[in-house]
């Protein structure tokens, strides 16, 4: 009888104990780290349904709760329950919040949209087919001259005139053309004396298109455009200007298109600048590095307070994104490849540094002890015995780094950093998504060859 | 001959590695220094070539006194001094070539040797070396692409480039089994009798007996005994060290 009472006694102490404070009745039968998770755990799944305020998850607590006041009964008996059912509940609670905070909804997919940009991306805008061109032109006098030079020009067969030889804005003009490729479309535009091309077309907003008969020749009548003078220092003076005729036809075979060439100059610009950041970051990253090792620099106070210091400005820099980085060098270099390789020298810099620092601590002192022992001195010891242990990880970090700079200098374009990523963010601002899709495609490929080179070298040096 | 007086070392932590050493070896001797682990016997071997600064004490070695000798000094006489390692120390991302030239360094123009500028005399001589201890088909190899045994005798190799009056020898087959540790005791052995001294530190009492003229023992860094090999019976052995002794025997065989 008095045995049952002394068994029973802490058996409703603990309930009681973990009734009142949670994991108490836990901790007071000397399980302390499970007492004390359990009122941690407790905290904060009750802080996150308190926050969230929705009545159903409170659900979640108040089962941790009484599968606590279980579990101090049930430990009080010499026997723990398993922790995986108050972990399922919280994780219930925080999946479901978690649910709803992000707003998943999927019906707000918009395939109509989706496609609209997805259908011209199965296009990338990379090469075209190459096209030959014709094109003649015959200058006019605007505004007219006491005697203004006959507006005829002749070239290489075809004849262009203009009648009368010179107008004033809006006068209306005969323009004719012969010589030209017959049946074929033909553009003809202005341009003014500082070479800008101005439309003819309705509202001198669209291209004047005509097509030639079957001898080549064309007449229309243009108007000369409002805005033709509005570049000129002085508008009474009389200026040559020009009426083009453009004809195109397909000459076989493809070329690379405007687009395609920029991607290429924005894929070149993106590798030369991961490449400049990591050599500048290995340059400072290289002495930096010895002072961030633990194993050279705990011999004495002073150069142990400098570890310290080394290594945690190398950390605080890591954990700053060079994306972060890039914004503040925008603005102090200004918008530009030379913005993004800054940044990720920087960023670089802390992460080589501390990366060829772990390689330092941990060479291998036998080697070093061998080549003292053959009568080496100093420097022949680092050459010998520490520089062969180095070497071929800090290379294989290095070109690891290179490999990450380039993913990274795409995505720093985006905030100005130049390079392909700046191409990127233009294309999608002018909803270009043919060039969008062209830039994607140069992406993957750089990254893959990249991957894969890297990973080859690396494998070679390891 | 080579004198060592009252040798003690204790470490910046306060342990005494070694207390109050004095023992001479003469010319010519294989001395094997036995102990337990943490007995002293690594300590002590560098202390001769001052890889470890002893605390107290001198060691003369045909009597020049190495504790006093400056760093130029230290070098010339290191490079007389010959050591092979436990682990082999050898760099293992060089090939087998470079780490037994590296025994050279203390001849060669330091300058050439920073280029990794090799005459071919010493090419010549690394080669000869590499083939006196049968692997001088792997001269090419990475060191970390052979075996064990292969890289204790890469370490013999480059202990000979030094051209060595004396060799000291830290547990130098206490990391290979047992017919390997004979094969490269017998290179030793070798060596001991073209002249050389060889100090060896050895945890086998049947190797002990098979190889040593004579044997220092050391236990908690006090030398307890010194004299012929023959003299060391299983009960010294057992005195020496400890209860484990029995087991230490039971592996040699």
């Amino acid at each position: 009888m008095s045995n049952e009472t002394a068994t029973r006694r802490p058996v409703v102490r603990s309930g009681v104990a973990s009734a009142v404070v949670p994991g108490l009745g836990q901790f007071l039968l000397g399980e302390r780290y499970r007492g004390v998770g359990i009122l941690l755990g407790f905290l904060v799944i009750l802080a996150t349904v308190i926050w969230y305020g929705k009545p159903l998850w409170y659900a979640s607590p108040i089962l941790i709760w009484l599968w606590n006041v279980w579990d101090a009964i049930s430990l009080a008996g010499g026997r723990a329950r398993s922790i995986l059912l108050p972990l399922f509940f919280g994780l219930a609670a925080a999946y479901g919040i978690g649910w709803q905070v992000v707003e998943i909804d999927f019906s707000k997919a918009n395939m109509d949209r989706a496609l609209a940009i997805l259908r011209p991306m199965t296009r990338p805008d990379f090469i075209q087919p190459r096209r030959e061109v014709n094109q003649m032109w015959v200058p006019v006098q605007v505004p007219c001259s006491s005697q203004p030079p006959a507006a005829r020009r002749e070239d290489a067969g075809r004849v262009a005139t203009v009648i009368p030889d010179c107008g004033g804005v809006g006068e209306t003009l005969i323009v004719n053309v012969t010589g030209m490729w017959a049946n074929a479309e033909t553009s003809i535009f202005w341009q003014n004396p500082i070479g800008n091309p101005l439309m003819l077309g309705e509202g001198e907003i669209s291209m004047l298109t005509l097509t030639t008969d079957e001898s080549g020749s064309l007449t229309t009548t243009i108007r000369v455009p409002s805005t033709a003078l509005v570049a000129a220092p002085d508008p009474t003076l009389p200026q040559f200007h020009r009426v083009y005729f453009e004809q195109y036809r397909p000459a076989g075979g493809y070329e690379l298109s405007f687009i395609g060439g920029e991607v290429l100059k924005g894929a070149l610009a993106t590798i030369s600048m991961a490449l400049m950041a990591t050599g500048l970051a290995m340059l400072f990253a290289v002495p930096l590095s010895f002072l961030a090792a633990r194993n050279l620099m705990s011999g004495n106070p002073v150069t142990y307070a400098v570890y310290v210091i080394v290594r945690t400005l190398l950390n605080i820099l890591r954990s700053i994104e060079s994306l972060i980085i890039a914004i503040i060098f925008v603005v102090i270099v200004g918008l530009g490849p030379f913005a993004g390789m800054l940044a990720l020298a920087l960023h670089s810099v802390a992460a080589l540094g501390k990366l060829y620092s772990e390689v330092i601590e941990g060479i291998d002192p036998g080697p070093i002890e061998a080549v003292r022992a053959t009568g080496a001195n100093w420097l022949q010891v680092v050459r010998y015995a520490v520089i062969p242990q180095i070497i071929p990880p800090f290379t294989a970090f290095t070109i690891y780094r290179w490999d990450i700079n380039v993913r990274s200098a795409t995505v720093i374009g985006l905030v100005g950093g130049g390079g392909i990523g700046y191409l990127l963010i233009e294309l999608i601002r002018v909803n270009n998504m043919r060039g969008v899709s062209a830039v994607f495609i140069a992406i993957a490929f750089i990254v893959i060859v990249l991957d894969y080179v890297s990973a080859k070298l690396r494998e070679r040096l390891v | 001959m080579l004198k060592i007086q009252n040798l003690s070392k204790t470490y910046p932590n306060g342990t005494q590695a070694l207390k109050n050493v004095s023992f001479d070896v003469k010319d010519g001797e294989f001395l094997v220094v036995i102990g337990l682990s943490g007995s002293g016997k690594s300590t002590l071997l560098r202390c001769i070539n001052r890889l470890i600064e002893p605390t107290e004490g001198k060691i003369f070695w045909d009597d020049v006194d190495i504790t006093a000798a400056p760093p130029a000094e230290l070098r010339r006489i290191r490079r007389k001094i010959g050591m092979v390692f436990q682990q082999f120390n050898l760099v293992k991302r060089s090939s087998v070539m470079t780490n037994v030239l590296s025994g050279r360094l203390g001849y060669v123009n330091p300058w050439t040797s920073l280029l990794g500028i090799w005459a071919q005399e010493d090419k010549q001589r690394a080669l000869q070396a590499l083939d006196r201890v049968g692997i001088a088909d792997k001269a090419y190899s990475r060191a970390d692409a052979l075996s064990g045994g292969q890289q204790q005798r890469v370490g013999i190799a480059r202990a000979l480039m030094q051209d060595p009056k004396l060799i000291l020898a830290d547990e130098p087959v206490a990391s290979l089994d047992p017919v390997l540790s004979h094969s490269i005791l017998q290179y030793l052995e070798g060596l001991n009798k073209e002249g050389i001294t060889v100090i060896c530190s050895l945890h086998f009492l049947d190797l002990v007996h098979r190889y040593a003229t004579r044997v220092v023992a050391l236990k908690d860094g006090v030398k307890v005994f010194e004299g012929s090999a023959k003299e060391i019976d299983r009960a010294k052995f057992k005195e020496i060290y400890g209860e484990e002794a029995q087991e230490v025997r039971a592996a040699s065989l």
